[in-house]
C-alpha cells in the first residue's frame, strides 16, 4: 500500500516537472552576479507600467556671462580646440590668462603639476602668474591632444 | 524477531525498515536529479534558439548641462532616449551609460543625471565616467555619485547569462589619448583569468579602447595590453561612447562598437579642425542621436546590436 | 490526532517541494551556469522533492530532521549569497524575484512544521518501540 502510494507521488512529482517545462511560457530573466565586495551600478525602476518619461527638470546652468577684461595680463585664446598662440614666451611674473571661445569646456593643466585650471565653460577664463623661470607645457586634461607651451623668461 | 525488553538498540526488522527508507531516499534524489538535469539540457536547447539569453541597452554622453546651438535642450534629448528603451517592448536585464553623464561635473548636473537614470524600466544601470564627468577632481564627483561598489577609480565586472561584463575607466591620467593605467590593468588580468575561454566577454569604456583617430584622442594608450589578457577568448565586444557616432571594426576575436549620444554630433574623424559639437539643420538632430539594443543568443559568439535614432 | 499528523505531514511536504521545485526550476533557467552554486542548486532541487515524496508516505522521523537541516543550510546559503558571497557567488535584495522569497519561506515553513511535529511527538515512542513493549510486557500494576 505505501509502496503503491510512493510510486504514484514519485509519477505525479516527475509527470508535472516535466509537463510543465513542455508548456513553459515565460522563463525567468538573468539575475547579475556580482563577486563579493564588488556591486557597482544603481537600481532602475523595473516594474512595468512605470512611465520613463518625466517632466525634464529646469535645464542646468546657463553659459557665463562675458567678465570683465583681465587687467595686463598676456593672454592666450582657446578656439577650435587649439590653444592660441600655441607658444607664449613671457617675463617672470606675468599673469597670463586663457579665455575659452569654443563651446566645449577646456582646462589647463600643466604637465609638471604646478597648475591645473578648473573646468572652464564657454566664456570661462583662467589666469596664473608665473614666478618662476622656465618651459611650461600644458594640456586640457579633458582633451589631452590639445597642447601649449608657456615660455616664462627672467 | 521482537526482543524481550526495551531495545537500546534497534531491531533487525527496523534496521531494514530504516534502511528501505533511507535507499528509496537515495534512489529517488538520484532520479529526480536525472530528471531535472534533463529537463535543463532540452530547455536549453529549445530555448537557445529562440530567445536571447540577455538583453541590455547602452545609452551614452548625455552632457547633462550642455548649453550651445548644437542642442539647446539636452536634458529633452536624454529624456526621451530614456522614453525610448523604457518602450522597447521588453525589459532590458541592465542599461550601460557610457560616460560623459554630465558636461561639466558640477553637483547638480550628477544629481540631475542620477534621477533621471532612474527613470529607466530595467533592474540596474551601470556607468562609467566620460573626461567631462572628472574635469576638475580625478572623478572624486563622479565616484560619489556612480562608485559604489566599484574598484579603484570606478571600474569595475559582473556577470549575467554566462556572460562577463567589465566596466573600465580609461579618462583619467590622460597624456594624449585615454589611459587604464597599471591597477585597472592588473585588475583586467586577474578578473578573467578564472574564466572559460568560450565565455563571452563584453568591455565597456568612454573612450573608444582601439585607434579610432588619435589625433583627436579618440583611442588608448595602453589599451592592447588590457586586450591580450583577453586574445585567448573566442568572443570579445567592446562598446564605448565618447565619439558620438556610431562606428565598428574588427580585429581578430574583437569587435568594437562606438555608440551614439544623446546630446549632440560630433564629425566624422577628420572632418573638421576638432571635435567640436556639429549644428545640424533644423529638425536632423534627432537623426544623429540614439540608444542602442545589444542581445546574446546562447550558441552565438557574436552579439547582436540594433541601434536605434532618436525617433 | 491522526488527522493533524497527517496534516502537517502534508504541509512539511508541500514546502519542501515548493523549495526543491524552486531551486530545480532556477537551476534550469540560469543558475546551471553558475560554478559550484549550480550543482548546488540541482541537489537541493532533487533532495527536497525526494524528501517530500518520502515524508508524505509516512516515512520514519529522520527523514524530517534531514529536511529541517537541510532547510536550514538552504537559509543560511541564500543569507551568504546577499552578504559576504558563496563561493564567489552573490546576488542583491531578492532577486531572482518572486523566486528568492517564495523559497525562504518555504523553508522557513518547513522548520516550523518539523519543529511542532517534533515537540507533539516528543512524550510518545516511537510506533515500533510501542508495539515491542506492547507485546513484551507483563500486566503493569499501576502504582
Amino acid at each position: 500500500m505505501k509502496v503503491i502510494f510512493l510510486l504514484a507521488a514519485t509519477g505525479i512529482l516527475f509527470t508535472t516537472a516535466c509537463s510543465s517545462h513542455a508548456s513553459n511560457a515565460t522563463p525567468t530573466s538573468p539575475s547579475i552576479s556580482f563577486q563579493s565586495g564588488m556591486t557597482p551600478g544603481m537600481s532602475g525602476s523595473a516594474m512595468p507600467g512605470m512611465s520613463g518619461m518625466q517632466s525634464p527638470p529646469a535645464s542646468a546652468s546657463a553659459t557665463a556671462a562675458d567678465p570683465p577684461a583681465p587687467q595686463g595680463g598676456t593672454a592666450v585664446a582657446i578656439a577650435d580646440f587649439k590653444f592660441s598662440p600655441a607658444t607664449l614666451t613671457v617675463p617672470v611674473g606675468t599673469t597670463v590668462t586663457w579665455t575659452n571661445q569654443d563651446e566645449e569646456p577646456h582646462t589647463i593643466a600643466a604637465k609638471d603639476g604646478s597648475f591645473h585650471s578648473p573646468g572652464m565653460d564657454t566664456h570661462g577664463t583662467y589666469s596664473f602668474t608665473f614666478t618662476n623661470p622656465g618651459s611650461y607645457d600644458y594640456i586640457c586634461s579633458i582633451h589631452p591632444f590639445m597642447t601649449g607651451t608657456v615660455v616664462v623668461t627672467k | 524477531m521482537s526482543a524481550e525488553n526495551d531495545p537500546p538498540g534497534m531491531t533487525r526488522r527496523q534496521l531494514m525498515r530504516h534502511g528501505a527508507w533511507f535507499g528509496a531516499a537515495v534512489v529517488l534524489t538520484v532520479a529526480g536529479g536525472e530528471v531535472i538535469s534533463h529537463v535543463a539540457g532540452s530547455a536549453g536547447a529549445a530555448q537557445q534558439s529562440t530567445r536571447p539569453a540577455l538583453r541590455f541597452a547602452q545609452i551614452s554622453d548625455s552632457h547633462i548641462g550642455f548649453n550651445g546651438p548644437a542642442n539647446p535642450n539636452v536634458t529633452d534629448t536624454f529624456n526621451h532616449a530614456i522614453g525610448q528603451i523604457n518602450s522597447l517592448g521588453y525589459t532590458p536585464d541592465f542599461v550601460i551609460h557610457t560616460g560623459d553623464l554630465t558636461h561639466l561635473a558640477t553637483p547638480g548636473q550628477f544629481d540631475q543625471v542620477k534621477q533621471m537614470l532612474t527613470g529607466l524600466n530595467t533592474p540596474r544601470v551601470f556607468t562609467v565616467p566620460g573626461e567631462h564627468d572628472s574635469t576638475d577632481d580625478a572623478g572624486q564627483k563622479y565616484r560619489q555619485a556612480f562608485g559604489a561598489g566599484t574598484r579603484g577609480d570606478g571600474w569595475y565586472s559582473f556577470d549575467i547569462a554566462g556572460v562577463h561584463l567589465i566596466g573600465l575607466v580609461n579618462t583619467l591620467n590622460m597624456q594624449k589619448l585615454g589611459h587604464l593605467g597599471a591597477d585597472q590593468l592588473e585588475f583586467i588580468e586577474k578578473d578573467v583569468a578564472g574564466l572559460s575561454s568560450d565565455t563571452p566577454i563584453v568591455v565597456f569604456s568612454h573612450i573608444p579602447l582601439f585607434a579610432m583617430y588619435p589625433d583627436w584622442g579618440w583611442g588608448t594608450d595602453d589599451a592592447t595590453q588590457a586586450l591580450s589578457y583577453l586574445k585567448r577568448f573566442s568572443s570579445v565586444t567592446c562598446l564605448n561612447g565618447h565619439v558620438h557616432q556610431v562606428f565598428s571594426k574588427t580585429e581578430g576575436n574583437v569587435t568594437f562598437y562606438s555608440g551614439t549620444t544623446t546630446a549632440y554630433p560630433l564629425p566624422a574623424p577628420g572632418q573638421g579642425p576638432a571635435p567640436k559639437p556639429v549644428t545640424l539643420p533644423a529638425g536632423k538632430l534627432r537623426e544623429a542621436l540614439g540608444v542602442r539594443e545589444v542581445s546574446y543568443t546562447k550558441g552565438q559568439q557574436a552579439l547582436a546590436l540594433k541601434d536605434q535614432k532618436l525617433a | 490526532m491522526k488527522i493533524v499528523n497527517l496534516t502537517l505531514r502534508i504541509a512539511i511536504g508541500a514546502s519542501l517541494a515548493a523549495s526543491g521545485v524552486v531551486h530545480a526550476y532556477l537551476y534550469i533557467h540560469g543558475y546551471r551556469d553558475i560554478p559550484t552554486v549550480g550543482s548546488a542548486f540541482l541537489l537541493q532541487g532533487s533532495v527536497f522533492c525526494a524528501l517530500a515524496v518520502l515524508i508524505l508516505a509516512g516515512g520514519p522521523g529522520w527523514l524530517q530532521l534531514v529536511a529541517a537541516i537541510g532547510a536550514m543550510g538552504s537559509l543560511v546559503a541564500f543569507a551568504l549569497s546577499r552578504t559576504v558571497g558563496l563561493f564567489g557567488f552573490a546576488e542583491t535584495g531578492w532577486q531572482p524575484s518572486p523566486y528568492a522569497a517564495i523559497t525562504v519561506v518555504a523553508e522557513v515553513l518547513t522548520l516550523l512544521l518539523v519543529g511542532t511535529t517534533a515537540l507533539r511527538q516528543r512524550p510518545r515512542a516511537s510506533k515500533d518501540d510501542v508495539d515491542v513493549r506492547r507485546r513484551s510486557s507483563s500486566v503493569e500494576m499501576p502504582r
